[in-house]
């Protein structure tokens, strides 16, 4: 059989159709705000190798880690009605918080699966030493539960030992049995629909497609990478600190472009660090190929066909690409951002005019915990926050907005105060934040909460020691700031990563980082 | 005195429709639209069609979207707390593209000068945490009046527990003269930005839909009513629309729905899916025994709160072009030859789209197009399908059969995400068609999705204009209540009464004030639920039942509930419906099986998976009720063209639409 192109063109649709047909069981049913409000999820379809065929990421982070899920995940051997759980960041994980399910399906009645479906989703609460399990931590141990890759689905039977070890472990153990629920039904849905698929077209012609579609991907990132001019780029950023004792963690890249592919070297990057700031190889993978799509202009399936003509290369045990036990909490969420800052940095020089300044650099992980006074029972609430983009050849930078790997809402400042026993008391744009340029950055912005209650917040953010780049003669964008107002008229300016406890009447304020500007004008440097 | 003629008037881009109905006879009537004074064509209608008659119109006015659209409204300012300015700026911190490095933000419709932000906090129990000051509103009111704003919208924070400083607002605005709108009358719910939004977009449009409304009502005299059609599927009387011109915005589209389902209902179907295929864009929605409402719209990436009728827009119609991508693959869409230049074979274009396809193939008969009207260049196609097809390697009409295929498939998403999605088997359903492209995909997209019929209403040109005179007169209420998982079902049942009382009494005044009769009143309630700590709410109708109602819902859509979860009342609603005399619609001439020979037009080469067939095509008007079509088969009409593949049978029946069986 050959592929047609027509065929091409109507399995590219119905393949993206089932993964985000399962994401949408997935954020409708789901518990924490995390999946429902923030989409911080992703679905995907593999094929009968594990090979990533389809995948509706709503979040970048998620691209590149999801197949090294799923290639953990099959050295279980899977029955139909069977689903592994996993979440360890060195077995096939990012960092703790993020869950991820993979199913088998059986359609041939093969003794191997025909296909695989997963998602992955970011729980509010997987325990650990802080609410939210964002801690400012110095080793994996302390960030919460790790779950290797093991059956939580036993042939259509959730394993209840497995499931109260889990629910025994986190703080709010309804919330995840809900998540959970939702996430096995993701992935149900997902079997049902292949499984539909191929009665509709058989399975030769489904398995054709599949790889014929990774083929298609791959067509069209070698021809984005051919476009480039060949050579060698090198950038270097810093991240802020760790959170307890390193300052300026260097991260660097050598970017080679020759013909239609690429290696991006990252081994000269800071050795890991004790605290939390430390990022997997898949957090790496994922930097890498988010700011390699974001090159391609057009609507392109994400599949394994992406990866092929690009090579990561990091050395182990470098914050880049951290070893067990490694505290990785902020990995996922932080370092992240740094290293799509540095890789487009690599692409400033050779397209000044495709790429924008810095983005604000940080999600601004707000995490907080405690009791609710008017029902007794355990709360855990976590937010991030939007901030400027950079500016760019063909105007200014965005205001108040999730940048690179992020893309979540906000939760509602009255859908909050319904659920949570606090108070935004100022909610705006952080005017003057934006580096000024030809093309300023866009602003950040200004969120303050009150506690009405005794409550643990973690904040692990970025940008308050170190800030985002200005490009072709462009300022910097002002650096975030993290208040805390006691109730007696107190100001205390806190780190960019820190663990307090609120006490009613305290505010945390936030003032997130904006973005670098674009291109030489004469003005004043931001002094924030 | 004589009956009045009752009219509905459908205002598009191109042409503005009206159906009427006067004494027993119907008729139908289009004109050329006049965008920039749409009342002179919808008055010159109506002369035409009902002359000096007094008349009932029901009117589905494009002015609040147009006016959205093209950002032409008030110079509009924004009263919010202290503090929360930025909120209709911020919205809710997301981007459109997730890979776009750079983008063009929406802008907001009031600029940050225009945002003001006073004293004064309510909290989500109603209480008051801190009082507005009535000095700091006239203060705010008089710089409004020195800057010279048109319109204000005011959105406080938990408006919807306890509206008291809004109306505070109020006061201070109307003292000064100022048309104002609050954001707990145009939408009762939480969820900040979204409801600042809405009643932002309430305010922007407001002066301009009531100059436009107030001048069509002075036109049309005393004697004649004029009700306006809404996006919830109902209609309302023009001094209500006046005041709340949000709920318009997306009147066009819900026309055509209500067309499909009442046209559908009259042949015996209630559950349906109608499929409005246009020049660059499809519609899709569905309705189960009833229209399938969302309040999760957005129009030019503003969100709007209100009930709408769900319908889903795909780029994918008729002026799609086709091209071959970098990959190799065959995409058609979203990008339109629109009007101008338009497909290859209007004479202009030079791009292939999906109109040319089926020219191509000869699904369009060139001589039977728009009545013979409009000549169609099918010379023109020969050398752009042979250069298409020689570079994918494809054979021409298996690119021309492709093209169709692949603008199949991205409509058949858009069905799957309103049917599938939610649960719903499309095998259950009758595929109701209509605009100008519809009845050429129709058959295909049903044998897709295992639907096992299609119907054509009679006039698929009009089915909106003939919509906007079925509807009822519909009002919408809504209250945020967001009652805890009580474990004691009573309870919740008790205090959702409570709250559905004080909307009834709203809606029998709103109702008595368009003129409904008690006897002519529906009152549907219903409760948006979901599991304590979920954030999408599901609506069920408020009845004994409707925990459970809750839990069946939840598995329908998702595949799995749990009775033992406490559950939360997020919303109580109440939809009043007015019912208004809905004309029959009149049998058409009955004849026999085979068709009046004098049907038969002609006949033409047509290709159906790469046979050539020679196919019989038919005029519609000279089929009568009880013929059978049987595939391959065209039937040709002014406005529309169906096609009746092999794989389908199709019969004529008493109100003169096309069923057609599909064979899977």
């Amino acid at each position: 059989m050959k592929a047609h192109p027509v065929l091409l063109e109507v399995f590219k649709n119905r393949l993206s159709s089932i993964a985000e047909e399962m994401g949408v069981t997935l954020q409708r049913t789901a518990f924490s705000a995390n999946i429902k409000e923030r989409r911080d999820y992703s679905c995907a379809l593999f094929d009968r190798q594990g090979e990533l065929v389809a995948q509706a990421a709503h979040i970048p982070v998620h691209l590149g880690s999801m197949p090294l899920s799923v290639k953990v995940a099959l050295e279980t051997r899977m029955h139909e009605g069977d689903m592994v759980i996993l979440n360890n960041p060195f077995q096939g994980g990012t960092h703790l918080p993020d869950i991820t399910l993979v199913a088998p399906v059986f359609i041939s009645g093969r003794e191997e699966p025909d296909f695989y479906v997963a998602n992955r989703a970011h729980h509010a609460d997987i325990g650990g030493v802080a609410p939210g399990s964002m801690p400012l931590s110095s080793s994996l141990f302390q960030e919460g539960l790790i779950i290797p890759p093991l059956k939580l689905v036993e042939r259509g039977d959730t394993d209840e030992k497995v499931m109260t070890l889990i629910l025994s472990n986190v703080r709010t153990p309804k919330e995840r049995e809900g998540d959970f629920a939702a996430q096995i039904m993701a992935n149900i849905t997902g079997i049902r629909r292949l499984q539909s698929l191929v009665k509709t077209y058989t399975l030769d012609k489904v398995h054709l497609y599949c790889r014929e579609l990774v083929n298609y991907t791959e067509r069209i990132i070698r021809e984005t990478i051919k476009s480039i001019p060949d050579g060698t780029y090198t950038f270097q950023e810093f991240m802020d600190d760790d959170g307890l004792e390193t300052l300026y963690i260097p991260i660097k890249v050598a970017l080679h472009i020759k013909g239609d592919q690429a290696v991006l070297d990252f081994s000269s990057s800071s050795p890991q660090v004790r605290g939390s700031v430390n990022s997997v190889y898949a957090i790496t993978l994922s930097a890498v190929l988010y700011t390699f799509r974001c090159l391609i202009k057009e609507d392109v399936p994400m599949n394994a066909g992406f990866m092929r003509p690009l090579k990561v290369i990091t050395s182990p045990y470098t914050v880049a690409d951290a070893g067990f036990p490694a505290a990785v909490a902020g990995g996922n969420v932080e370092t992240s951002q740094r290293i799509v800052d540095v890789v487009l940095g690599a692409f400033s020089s050779i397209l000044p005019h495709k790429i924008p300044a810095a983005s604000q650099g940080t999600m601004n992980n707000v995490a907080m915990g405690g009791i609710h006074p008017n029902t007794g029972e355990p709360f855990a609430y976590y937010e991030t926050l939007g901030g400027g983009t950079g500016g760019w050849s063909g105007g200014r930078g965005n205001n108040a907005v999730h940048s690179h790997m992020t893309n979540t809402l906000n939760t509602p400042i009255e859908a909050l105060e319904f659920a949570y026993p606090a108070r935004v008391t100022l909610y705006s744009i952080r005017r003057g934040s934006g580096g000024e340029g030809t093309h300023p950055g866009g602003e950040g912005l200004i969120r303050e909460i009150e506690a009405l209650a005794e409550m643990e917040v973690t904040v692990l953010s970025e940008r308050r020691r170190t800030s985002p780049y200005g490009l072709q003669g462009g300022q910097p964008g002002c650096r975030g700031k993290n208040l805390i107002i006691r109730t007696e008229g107190a100001v205390d300016e806190m780190p960019g990563k820190f663990h307090a406890i609120l006490h009613p009447g305290d505010k945390l304020r936030i003032e997130t980082p904006g973005g670098g500007g674009w291109g030489r004008r004469n003005g004043q440097k931001c002094s924030g | 005195m004589a009956e009045p003629v009752v009219v509905g008037v459908d205002t598009g881009g191109t042409f503005t429709d009206l159906v009427f109905k006067a004494g027993d006879n119907w008729g139908v009537h289009k004109l050329l639209s006049t965008p920039k004074n749409p009342a002179l064509a919808v008055l010159e209608g109506l002369e035409k069609v009902a002359g000096r008659e007094s008349k009932r119109v029901v009117h589905g006015s494009t002015v609040a979207t147009n006016t959205l659209l093209e950002r032409k409204g008030a110079r509009t300012a924004l009263i919010t707390n202290r503090g929360m300015e930025d909120i209709l700026e911020i919205g809710r911190q997301n981007r459109p593209n997730l890979y776009a490095l750079a983008w063009e933000p929406v802008t907001p419709l009031v600029p940050r000068e225009l945002r003001f932000g006073i004293k004064g906090r309510i909290l989500h129990t109603g209480e008051v945490l801190e009082e507005a000051d009535p000095e700091e509103l006239r203060r705010v009111t008089r710089k409004l009046r020195d800057v010279g704003v048109e319109s204000v919208a005011v959105s406080l924070l938990f408006s919807f527990t306890q509206p008291r400083h809004e109306l505070l607002v109020k006061e201070a605005l109307a003292e000064a003269e100022l048309p104002y709108s609050l954001s707990h009358n145009i939408l009762s719910e939480f969820r900040e930005y979204e409801r600042t939004s809405t009643t932002v977009i309430n305010a922007y449009v407001l002066p301009i839909m009531g100059k436009y409304l107030s001048h069509l009502q002075k036109c049309l005299g005393a004697k004649n009513t004029l009700r306006i059609m809404q996006s919830n599927g109902g209609s309302i009387s023009a001094g209500k629309a006046m005041e709340e011109p949000v709920k318009t915005i997306l009147s066009g589209p819900a026309g055509g729905a209500v067309g499909g389902f009442e046209t559908a209902k009259a042949a015996g179907f209630n559950r349906v899916i109608t499929f409005d295929m246009g020049g660059t864009s499809t519609d899709v929605s569905l309705m189960d025994g009833s229209m399938t409402m969302t309040t999760e719209s957005q129009v030019a990436g503003l969100p709007i709160k209100v009930p709408m009728i769900e319908i889903h827009t795909v780029g994918a119609g008729g002026g799609s072009i086709a091209y071959i991508d970098r990959g190799g693959s065959l995409r058609v869409g979203p990008r339109s030859a629109g009007a101008d230049p338009g497909p290859i074979c209007y004479g202009r274009g030079n791009k292939i789209t999906v109109t040319d396809a089926h020219l191509f193939l000869g699904r369009l008969v060139p001589q039977y197009f728009l009545g013979g009207k409009m000549k169609l260049h099918r010379e023109q196609l020969k050398r752009p399908f042979t250069e298409m097809s020689a570079s994918l390697g494809i054979s021409e009409p298996e690119l021309a059969e492709g093209i169709l295929s692949v603008a199949n498939s991205t409509m058949e998403k858009a069905i799957r995400v309103i049917s599938v999605e939610r649960g719903h088997n499309p095998g259950d359903f009758t595929l109701v068609t209509f605009g100008g492209a519809g009845g050429l995909h129709a058959a295909h997209l049903a044998q897709n999705l295992g639907i096992p019929r299609v119907m054509i209403p009679k006039d698929p040109g009009t089915l909106s204009a003939l919509g906007m005179l079925m509807a009822d007169i519909v009002k919408d209420y809504s209250l945020t209540v967001m009652l805890k998982g009580h474990k004691d079902h009573k309870e919740m049942k008790e205090k959702a009464h409570h709250h559905l009382e004080r909307l009834e009494r709203l809606a029998l005044k709103g109702l008595s004030e368009e003129g409904i009769q008690m006897d002519d009143l529906i009152l549907e309630p219903a409760l948006d639920m979901r599991y304590q700590g979920q954030s999408f709410e599901i609506t069920v109708p408020f009845s004994h039942h409707f925990l459970e109602e809750f839990h069946k819902a939840h598995k329908k859509l998702y595949g799995y509930s749990d009775t033992a979860k406490p559950v939360e009342l997020v919303n109580v609603r109440l939809r009043a419906r007015g019912l208004t005399p809905k004309p029959r619609l009149n049998p058409i001439k009955v004849g026999r099986a085979t068709p009046p020979s004098e049907a038969c037009v002609a006949k033409v080469e047509t290709v159906f998976q790469g046979r050539t067939m020679k196919v019989p095509v038919y005029e519609r008007k000279l089929l009568m009720a009880n013929n059978r079509v049987s595939g391959p088969a065209i039937v040709v009409e002014y406005s529309a063209t169906v096609v009746i593949p092999p794989f389908a049978k199709g019969e004529i029946d008493s109100l003169g639409n096309i069923l057609m069986e599909i064979n899977g």
